[in-house]
């Protein structure tokens, strides 16, 4: 099972966000956003830990941590831009939280 | 397993799908209900049941008490399913028992409490007594009405109380609302739609529907026939929803997320305050958006409170919810274990120092459950992500500060702002830290503490709008104002679009009680006692005082004169009505008397304002019909005949710091009584006496020519034209003539109600400017420039200045009406040239260089507009100033 699928046109959105911010690194996918809304998934530019599993997809290096890959299963990004909203939208196999792919999210730098 | 079902208009039905879910026990992780999920087809079910509810009025139409008696009902129905709520509430969201009876019971009395408040003390109908429009007169008032179908989005933490906040002011105001619970946590909205629906409330107006939030809050959000949300949730969630919401233009309340600190003081009781760390963050594992989850130590005593934390930590009992002896139960769910587990991961990578804790529990009995310790993490910089991101688990981070400024700052440094506290034995101290930290709710000594009549809600990114109080019942409002005028008159209400700007509708509010006559001072006595005072304090200025008049008065009053104030100077300022009402306040005064001419007067009135309704002159000025009840009582005897100020509604006050005339304009200033007492003006200079007299005869005029006036009006403004005329030349002839001078009063009070009814026109606008730029004393200016005005309204005004003629003695007989009008210009300058007015603006030191300026100020004064003739090309007056000239 692969760790990340992306939609059509994520992966050259997220290489010119970074590319735009003159970042270099993994992107990480992450546990983010926490509240009595349940937690979501978030990405943030990072580094690769021993642990990490890596994997890289559309020329975009993605690192998630074992546990958090075990609760979410995989991850799949797609990419919103209608009508004032504007980002990423992750959505997991094993949703974490019951407002799974709601919101969008930008790459935390 | 229990199995509940969806609650759409009245009925509990399956999901149209048939899907259902478990509800989870935190406490062993095992499924102990079924729930009917809903989904897009339910959603929009359950909307157009809240819709129909509405539309058709059997909740929203009823009068509040017959709906606060059903919703009395219904928290007897709550408090008859106490124990399955107090169950459902522990099983679902992992609350302990002990803490759920309280939660359930408050959620019972927080609908029976808000309920009683909104029937007897909130204002679903409010009377603005006081419009600020002087121009349409009427009945103001407000209605608070429902806003619709609101849609009550309710977490996981707190699934009773959170669904009340949103289910009780909804219903109280008369909203339909669908409540969709989180999906951990459904059954005790179910368990409230059941004593709904026993206590009667009408099918559609409560509809309740777990499911994702994910899948259905699209559906939701922005759904048209939804008109309000209120959601409780993450800050990134409500993001999303206020951007969905605003499509429609939704009304949002959003209850979202925080960081919030607890500041502990270096003279905190440290018993108390290392327990309101601990209880802060604790409680109910720290799943609590308010949770103190930073707390804020000195320096000075960081290593011994870190210590005493531990201790304290260490010491809960973490176990089953159910079981009463436990001071903590489990998290949520096992995604909410693994982020808290995430984020003490991330605290150690950021060099975060572990005290205790970050590490799960083991339940004996309850392997299953989501069970983890109390975790403190040390030495923690407040950018750390732990120490910015919300952990919503038992995590705290305790923080160093080296001063109160500094706590301060680093509790401000944070994307939210929710709530905090503050722990010291210094109370004043406390508060102003309290004060200075942006959050929406700040306890001190304490934490966690909520009431109904409080509000609770964020600044910053912790959310839009207040629940609980009379707050958040307004946010389930939404205000009507409703206009009834005086006037239901084409004229009045809506001559802006008409040529004929001549408004024949008419307010004669003129209740000053005018004691008239030679030796009528006598009566002050008894007008003070009629007023119910007994300290007046005599206003006055030094001319005044010095000619003996002001004690004549104090004599007058025997032991009811407290003082008497002459410190009034010609055209009072800010600092002069201030002074005066600190002498009034120091005196204790309950009522003013004005002795002189207008300028004491309207500091008088200002006075009054100000003594009533504390603060400054400053905080009066400029604002028209803002006084909505009776004044300090008001007394006043006039030493000049001319402004009228003592029956009108105007009060002249100079701003030296803006270098303008500044005005109260307002029914509530006019005085309640006015003595005209001629021996109170035998000692007025010639010069003042035709000033003043031409001041007066420009109100009468004017307020007869002006699109305002009207039969009253023209009663009083004639008669105080024919007084002038025939009077004016004997004072300035024989300054003791006391018959005269008595005439003139009545002249100038009658010319006073005369424009208070109809207002003055361009000869005020231009004697305004003239006065203002160079010093031009009012009546003069008044006079000069009222014969041209008149003749430059000729056209406008033709019949009204025949009868001006008339008044001042012109045999108008064989005369055209136009003629006769005019003739009434030329009556008022053989007048001046009789008593001895400056007749030109040259002779009064206005440079004919400055007449462009003049104009261009006259043109924008605001009489303007009650011009006989529409005024609306400079040019024009600049011809007047010209001629004037």
């Amino acid at each position: 099972m692969p760790l990340v699928t992306l939609e059509p046109g994520v992966g050259q959105a997220i290489r010119s966000s970074l590319a735009e911010a003159g970042v270099h690194g993994p992107v990480r996918i992450e546990i983010q956003f926490s509240g009595c809304c349940d937690p979501s998934l978030g990405l943030m530019v990072d580094k690769v830990r021993e642990s990490d599993l890596v994997e890289e997809v559309d020329a975009v290096t993605f690192v998630i941590s074992p546990e958090t890959h075990e609760l979410a299963g995989e991850v799949r990004i797609s990419r919103v831009d209608e009508g004032g909203r504007e980002g990423f939208v992750l959505t997991s196999s094993r949703p974490i939280g019951e407002w799974d792919g709601f919101s969008t999210c930008r790459i935390r730098m | 397993m229990e199995q509940y079902k969806l609650f759409i208009d009245g009925e509990f039905v399956d999901a149209a799908d048939g899907k259902t879910f478990e509800s989870i026990d935190p406490g062993t992780g095992l499924p102990f209900a079924t729930v009917a999920q809903a989904g897009t087809a339910d959603a929009e079910a359950a909307i157009a049941a809240a819709r129909r509810a509405f539309d058709k009025g059997e909740w929203s139409g009823l009068d509040i008490a017959a709906r606060i008696a059903i919703l009395q009902d219904f928290a007897d129905e709550i408090s008859q399913r106490g124990v399955r709520m107090v169950t459902a509430e522990c099983m679902d969201a992992g609350q302990t028992i002990s803490y759920a009876k309280i939660i359930v019971m408050w959620a019972s009395l927080m609908i029976r409490n808000l309920a009683t408040y909104a029937a007897t003390k909130f204002q679903f109908e409010e009377e603005i007594l006081a419009s600020g429009n002087p121009f349409s007169p009427g009945r103001e008032f407000v209605r608070r009405e429902p806003i619709g179908v609101c849609l009550g989005i309710v977490p996981w933490n707190f699934p009773t109380a959170l669904a009340m906040w949103k289910i009780a002011p909804a219903l109280i105001t008369g909203n339909t609302i669908v409540v969709k619970p989180a999906s951990n946590t459904p059954l005790t909205a179910l368990i409230l739609a059941e004593a709904a629906k026993a206590a009667g409330i009408p099918n559609g107006v409560l509809n309740v529907i777990p499911g994702p939030g994910g899948a259905l809050g699209r559906t939701l959000c922005t759904h048209p026939d939804v008109d309000k949300i209120a959601f409780t949730g993450s800050t990134e969630v409500g993001r999303e929803i206020m951007r969905m919401a605003s499509d429609t233009v939704k009304k949002v309340t959003l209850e979202l997320g925080g960081k919030s600190a607890n500041i502990i003081l270096d003279d905190a009781d440290m018993d108390l305050a290392v327990e309101g760390a601990c209880f802060g963050t604790f409680l109910h594992q720290g799943q609590i958006c308010e949770s103190g989850t930073r707390v804020l130590v000195p320096s000075k005593i960081y290593d011994g409170f870190v210590d005493r934390m531990k201790k304290r930590a260490e010491a809960l009992r973490i176990g089953y919810q159910m079981d009463p002896t436990s001071h903590m139960g489990p998290v949520v769910s096992k995604e909410q274990l693994a982020t808290v587990e995430h984020y003490v991961k991330l605290g150690k990578e950021e060099g975060a120092e572990l005290i205790t804790g970050g590490q799960r529990v083991e339940v004996p009995g309850r392997e299953g459950g989501y069970y983890y310790a109390p975790t403190i993490f040390a030495n923690v910089d407040n950018k750390m992500r732990i120490a910015q991101e919300e952990i919503f688990g038992p995590v705290v981070c305790v923080i160093k500060y080296d001063s109160d400024e500094e706590a301060v700052a680093i509790a401000n440094d944070s994307i939210y702002g929710l709530a905090g506290g503050v722990f010291s034995t210094n109370i004043a101290r406390a508060e102003r830290l309290a004060r200075g930290v942006r959050t929406g709710t700040m306890w001190i000594n304490n934490y966690h503490v909520f009431a109904e009549y409080c509000p609770f809600g964020g600044y910053k990114q912790s959310g839009v709008g207040r629940e609980l109080g009379r707050w958040g019942l307004e946010e389930y409002t939404q205000v009507k104002r409703i206009h009834v005028p005086y006037f239901s008159n084409r004229s009045a209400n809506f001559s802006l679009l008409s040529d004929n700007k001549k408004i024949d509708s008419f307010n004669y509010n003129c209740p000053t009680n005018i004691v008239g006559g030679h030796g009528s001072l006598s009566s002050i006595y008894k007008l003070v006692v009629d007023l119910g005072c007994r300290r007046a304090l005599i206003l006055t200025d030094p001319g005044v005082r010095k000619a003996g008049l002001a004690d004549l008065v104090k004599n007058s009053l025997v032991d009811f004169c407290v003082g008497i104030y002459d410190d009034i100077p010609q055209d009072p300022d800010l600092e002069s009505v201030d002074g005066a009402t600190a002498a009034a306040r120091e005196l204790k005064a309950d009522c003013i008397v004005s002795v002189g001419g207008g300028s004491v007067i309207d500091a008088g009135k200002a006075v009054c304002v100000t003594l009533k309704n504390g603060g400054k002159a400053n905080d009066y000025i400029n604002r028209w019909h803002t006084l909505s009840e009776p004044q300090t009582p008001h007394i006043v005897v006039p030493t000049t005949a001319g402004t009228g100020s003592e029956v009108t509604t105007a009060a002249v006050i100079t701003n030296k710091t803006a270098g303008r005339k500044l005005f109260i304009a307002d029914p509530r200033i006019i005085p309640n009584a006015a003595i005209l007492d001629p021996r109170f003006t035998m000692t007025l200079p010639k010069n003042m006496t035709v000033g003043s007299a031409m001041d007066a005869l420009t109100h009468a005029v004017e307020a007869s020519m002006s699109i305002m006036a009207n039969q009253i009006c023209d009663g009083q403004a004639l008669h105080a034209i024919r007084l002038i005329s025939e009077n004016l030349p004997l004072v300035v002839a024989d300054g003791n003539n006391e018959k005269a001078r008595l005439n003139m009063q009545i002249a100038a009070t009658m010319a006073g109600w005369s424009f208070t009814i109809a207002q003055v026109g361009l000869a005020h606008c231009m004697a305004h400017t003239v006065g203002t730029l160079h010093h031009v004393p009012h009546g003069a200016a008044c006079g000069i420039v009222l014969p041209k005005v008149m003749r430059f309204n000729v056209d406008h005004a033709a019949a009204k200045l025949a009868r001006v003629a008339q008044a001042l003695g012109v045999d108008t007989s064989g005369m055209t009406e136009r003629d006769a009008a005019l003739a009434a210009a030329d009556a008022v300058e053989a007048l001046m040239e009789k008593v001895g007015h400056p007749m030109r603006l040259r002779d009064v030191g206005v440079p004919e260089a400055d007449l462009g300026r003049c104009s261009l100020h006259a043109i924008a004064d605001t009489n303007v507009i009650f011009n006989a003739r529409p005024v609306n090309d400079p040019m024009e007056v600049y011809a007047i100033y010209q001629q004037a000239h």
